[in-house]
């Protein structure tokens, strides 16, 4: 299904002072600050290469900056790697961020529509489930109120109502578990479990290694963008714990 | 195999495409009394104002041509130009959030915002035949040649504005530039002033201009009621479909880059 072949991805943390034209006349003036643009280059990922089949649900585990959310969007086409090559079969719902597209001058119920088609969802699609999202939303008496006048949790649990209506061929899910109230968590995170227990191909990330134990089926470890270990959840899990914990308690 | 790939990757973004431009005719008109109406105003506002600043200030007199109808047709065509690679130019940098967060194809920015004005150009025909009618000017079969010059013009400012959009995500000065090169290029097209009125050298020069070219096609029709001779046909054409074509090699090129520079 999805087919992760020597990526490699490449940031140069110095691009973003070289945006003008009188930054890149000036240095290329001065020989010394080009010098050290080279020293700025940061590989986020290197040579992973694994294999997704059809119906795995994997987990991505790996402390902050070690390049899972990197890997999600290399594998959800939003980047492009540097080296290598992502192969896949089947149209992917990204649940990497919320709300992608929302406009906040719009109103909830054009907003609907603008993030389905965002989301790749087809008209007929969006017309048939429309009513589907009002519901999951919770936000019926506000369909016709721009959303720059919602609270955070409002404009995150019509985001959450939105991207979850499909039935994906291959579902990318970075934590996004808790929205809104308690009671809204705990209808989302029912919602997200139907979704990646439906058979479905699964990426999953998340930094609680309990969740990661009751649903994935294979478990990447990832350090500084490349990869530790491979293979069953529960042995990884607890190398990983006892790995992390035990950087702890020597500091 | 190449090409249906891509018919069929357009197809598919095709509805997100009528939402972003649907996206911008509502919060282009939201809270304004007149809404859409404006997109007919506006032309008919700004013409009846350079027709009075030329035609009785400075007593600038073009005989035997219908000013009025000259001056709106110069002045809608450019400033659907104008409008729409300005804001193609934006538009890549503008939603670089929502590039990062969800695989869209690119082009679609800068596209949708050529269609937008595309509509909006549409709408400013209403005034301008409003003009013809009201001035008395003949309307004739060769009407029918009119959308010729406008897909032309299209087709160029698409090329445009997708090459502005990538050159502006690596040099933010292009902003400025191109406000200053859009001045530039307003004076150097003939939309109140005749070309004959300038030396010979320049008017050769100034027919280069595939603008000129353009507006000069549509303008033979509307005020001439005359098919226009085959040279100008093929240089509108040519010049459209060269800027497309250059404007999707330097897009599609590029187009990996954007999200490490927006």
């Amino acid at each position: 299904m999805i087919k992760i072949k020597n990526v490699s991805m490449k940031f140069n943390l110095g691009i973003e002072k070289n945006n003008s034209l009188k930054e890149t006349v000036i240095n290329f003036f001065s020989p010394k600050k080009r010098k050290s643009k080279k020293k700025e280059e940061f590989w986020a990922l290197k040579d992973i290469d694994f294999n997704i089949a059809k119906g795995e649900v994997v987990g991505l585990i790996g402390s902050n900056g070690a390049g899972k959310s990197t890997l999600l969007k290399v594998v959800s086409g939003v980047m492009k790697p540097t080296k290598g090559s992502v192969e896949v079969n089947g149209v992917i719902s990204p649940m990497i961020e919320l709300g992608a597209g929302f406009d906040q001058d719009l109103t909830a119920r054009e907003n609907i529509y603008l993030n389905g088609a965002v989301l790749g969802y087809s008209k007929k699609f969006l017309e048939s489930k429309f009513d589907e999202i009002v519901e999951f939303s919770e936000l019926k008496d506000f369909l016709d109120v721009p959303i720059k006048n919602f609270s955070s949790g409002m404009t995150a649990k019509l985001a959450f109502a939105i991207s979850t209506i499909v039935d994906p061929e291959i579902l990318i899910v970075d934590e996004i578990l808790s929205v809104g109230d308690i009671k809204f968590q705990e209808k989302s995170k029912n919602k997200m479990l139907e979704m990646i227990k439906g058979g479905t191909t699964v990426l999953y990330v998340s930094h609680s290694l309990q969740s990661i134990k009751d649903l994935c089926t294979k478990v990447v470890w990832l350090d500084h963008g490349k990869i530790v270990k491979i293979g069953d959840t529960k042995e990884i899990c607890e190398e990983y714990y006892e790995a992390q914990m035990g950087k702890q308690m020597k500091k | 195999m190449y090409i249906k790939n891509i018919i069929n990757n357009f197809k598919r973004y095709s509805y997100l495409m009528s939402q972003m431009i649907s996206r911008d005719f509502k919060v282009k008109y939201k809270r304004s009394v007149l809404g859409v109406l404006w997109s007919l105003l506006q032309p008919l506002l700004m013409m009846s104002v350079m027709a009075l600043v030329f035609s009785q200030m400075f007593r600038f007199n073009m005989e035997g041509v219908n000013y009025l109808v000259y001056l709106m047709s110069g002045l809608i065509m450019f400033n659907y130009f104008s409008e729409a690679s300005n804001n193609a130019m934006g538009s890549i940098v503008s939603n670089f959030q929502l590039m990062t967060k969800v695989y869209i194809p690119k082009y679609i920015f800068p596209l949708s915002k050529c269609l937008f004005f595309g509509i909006n150009f549409l709408l400013s025909l209403i005034p301008l035949l409003l003009i013809v009618i009201i001035t008395g000017a003949p309307i004739t079969w060769t009407y029918i040649l009119l959308p010729y010059s406008f897909i032309c013009l299209l087709f160029f400012t698409i090329g445009i504005g997708l090459i502005l959009s990538a050159i502006s995500v690596f040099l933010r000065d292009m902003f400025y530039i191109y406000s200053i090169l859009l001045t530039i290029w307003q004076y150097f097209t003939p939309i109140f002033y005749d070309i004959r009125m300038l030396p010979s050298i320049l008017q050769t020069l100034f027919k280069f201009n595939p603008l000129y070219q353009y507006i000069t096609f549509a303008r033979t029709i509307l005020l001439d009621g005359k098919v226009p001779d085959l040279l100008s046909f093929v240089f509108c054409g040519v010049s459209a479909i060269i800027f497309f074509i250059i404007g999707c090699i330097v897009f599609k090129k590029n187009q990996d880059k954007f999200i490490y520079y927006v």
